[in-house]
């Protein structure tokens, strides 16, 4: 490796555009590599051991199964229930959670006494409660959205203060001295300060309320990928359960990589250098 | 913190401010609980809606006396232990392998991403048609969950030991086995011991999720069997034990362990430095 590299390496200095889009689909591919691999085993296994439908099906079959869900618009309205939940569910614990870390935020004692509470609340995992709010509110898209909002809150609210208690105190004390407003501490210091530590909460937190989503579909059953795979259990299809839980492993890697990652790297890069 | 406006209070003030500094953990707590009667006292709620604290408390003791809870709890962390253990030696495992070899962590990375995404609950669907419900179900769900938090710090944690460590440690004649481990190992701990506490908390979730579905005991189970009877005391005190359980498992078992090792571990580039 290292010896094959050496001779290479003066002739990469130069990088003409060509090859640097070849490079880059050489690395498109290679993320690719292992899931063949891992299809190719899959296929093996399937062809040598004459499992039964209910027990293993081929790729093709799960990509067929996914094809025919996908042209009859029954997956379109699985994946929008899903995304939609967590969408709104994240817009709600946003609204909610970043004031509430600014008030407790901003005062030592509060933020004291909340942490405790809130790693209480951090160990009794939403899905835990799910028995009592399926009580409160029947067999409906609340009851789930109940459960995925507590999940994520609870981290974006736990962010939020410990991104307001970080900022220094002789940036708020040196505005002061120019005579800031508290309306101006808030907008130019805590928010830009805290921000990282917010959008951090944020991905943490979906990173939870993906997966108390999908568990909440799952005893909910009121639409969702949850309920696509848990309700195909019951059947037996296993060629669904397969597919949906590849595409519950996809959407969350799209929204997690190709959206809040980004926006992570975006405000640290802008903001994050307040820290230094 | 404010050393100068501390000094500056009375004593007897002083010892008042240490006091609530000491005690305001448990007002969150005690609002909670004030909010609940004051709620109960007001809306009179059905007894399904929201019980009264005193039958929770109840609720509890009866749990306790009859060993019921003795039982489900020893079930749950049965489970965990176990789901855990297999978690935790697999992931180190694996992620020795992987993190000391840096083409296989690039060509794995991918998967790693990948089935890291659909971990833990996900897999109840398709474990239940395989394996069916039942204790082995569990352990799988906690195992895969454990496994790949474990695994992508024990990567880390192998990557991220100084190479001239290692070099100095072969240069004085140590064979590869003598510094993994005496080198690797003890500089990978920090890292390894992060992973196996958050590894916990997520597995612990995990359980009670699946526990709701795919078992015959537990605290899940125990919650679940008692919506169907409406008892929503019975839950409530699930949710409070479930919570308990977790602090305690976190605050005074896994986190001193952890501040113990990156004590005796987490600086030995600077201990190397400073000799």
């Amino acid at each position: 490796m290292t010896i094959a590299n050496a001779p290479r390496a003066p002739a990469r200095l130069p990088l003409p555009a060509g090859l640097s889009v070849a490079a880059r689909q050489l690395s498109g591919v290679k993320i690719l590599i292992p899931f063949v691999a891992l299809v190719a085993v899959w296929w093996a296994i399937h062809a040598a051991g004459q499992f039964p439908e209910r027990v293993l099906v081929s790729p093709a079959r799960v990509w067929d199964t996914l094809v025919v869900l996908f042209s009859h618009g029954v997956l379109a309205e699985y994946i929008s229930t899903s995304m939609s939940m967590i969408g709104i569910a994240t817009a709600i614990s946003l609204a909610i959670g970043v004031p509430i870390g600014f008030l407790v935020g901003s005062n030592r004692y509060a933020a004291r006494g909340l942490e405790a509470f809130l790693r209480y609340l951090q160990g009794v995992s939403g899905i835990a409660w799910l028995p009592l709010v399926i009580i409160w509110f029947g067999f409906t898209h609340t009851t789930t959205l109940a459960v995925v909002i507590y999940t994520l809150v609870v981290p974006i609210i736990f962010n939020t203060m410990v991104g307001v208690r970080a900022v220094p105190e002789h940036y708020t004390l040196a505005l002061r001295s120019l005579g800031a407003s508290r309306m101006r501490l808030i907008t130019d210091v805590y928010l830009p300060g805290a921000l990282p530590s917010i959008v951090v909460g944020l991905r943490l937190g979906m990173g939870y309320g993906w997966r108390a989503l999908i568990a909440a579909e799952m005893l909910v059953r009121q639409g969702g990928l949850g309920d696509l795979i848990f309700g195909a259990r019951t059947s037996g299809q296993i060629d669904r359960i397969i597919g949906g839980m590849a595409l519950i492993g996809a959407l969350y890697i799209i929204v997690d990589r190709l959206l809040v990652q980004p926006l992570e790297n975006l405000t640290i890069a802008r903001w994050g250098v307040l820290r230094k | 913190m404010s050393v100068g406006t501390i000094t500056a209070m009375s004593p007897t003030r002083r010892a008042l401010g240490h006091l609530a500094w000491r005690l305001v953990p448990v007002a969150p707590f005690l609002i909670v609980l004030l909010i609940w009667i004051v709620l109960w006292d007001v809306f009179r709620p059905s007894q399904e809606t929201l019980p009264p604290v005193r039958d929770v408390v109840l609720a509890i003791h009866e749990l306790a006396v009859s060993g019921q809870l003795a039982q489900n709890v020893i079930a749950s962390l049965g489970r965990l232990v176990l789901g855990s253990l297999l978690g935790i030696v697999t992931g180190v495992a694996a992620g020795f392998v992987v993190g000391l070899n840096r083409n296989a962590a690039e060509i794995l990375n991918p998967l790693v991403v990948f089935f890291n995404a659909i971990s833990g609950i996900v897999w109840l669907p398709l474990m239940i048609t395989w394996i069916g419900i039942g204790t082995a179900l569990a352990v799988f769900l906690i195992w895969n969950t454990v496994f790949f938090i474990v695994f992508q710090n024990t990567v880390l944690g192998v990557q991220l030991v100084p190479e001239v460590l290692e070099q100095g440690v072969r240069a004085l004649g140590a064979n590869r086995m003598e510094t993994l481990r005496s080198v690797t190992l003890p500089g990978a701990l920090p890292y390894i011991l992060t992973g196996i506490r958050s590894g916990l908390g997520f597995g612990w979730r995990a359980l009670i999720a699946a526990e709701l579905v795919g078992a015959a005991s537990g605290l899940g189970t125990m919650i679940f069997d008692a919506a169907e009877y409406h008892r929503s005391d019975i839950i409530i005190s699930g949710c409070l034990i479930i919570g308990t359980i977790a602090i305690i498992m976190d605050r005074w078992l896994l986190l001193p362990i952890e501040r113990r090792t990156v004590q005796r571990w987490g600086l030995v580039s600077d201990a190397e430095a400073g000799r």
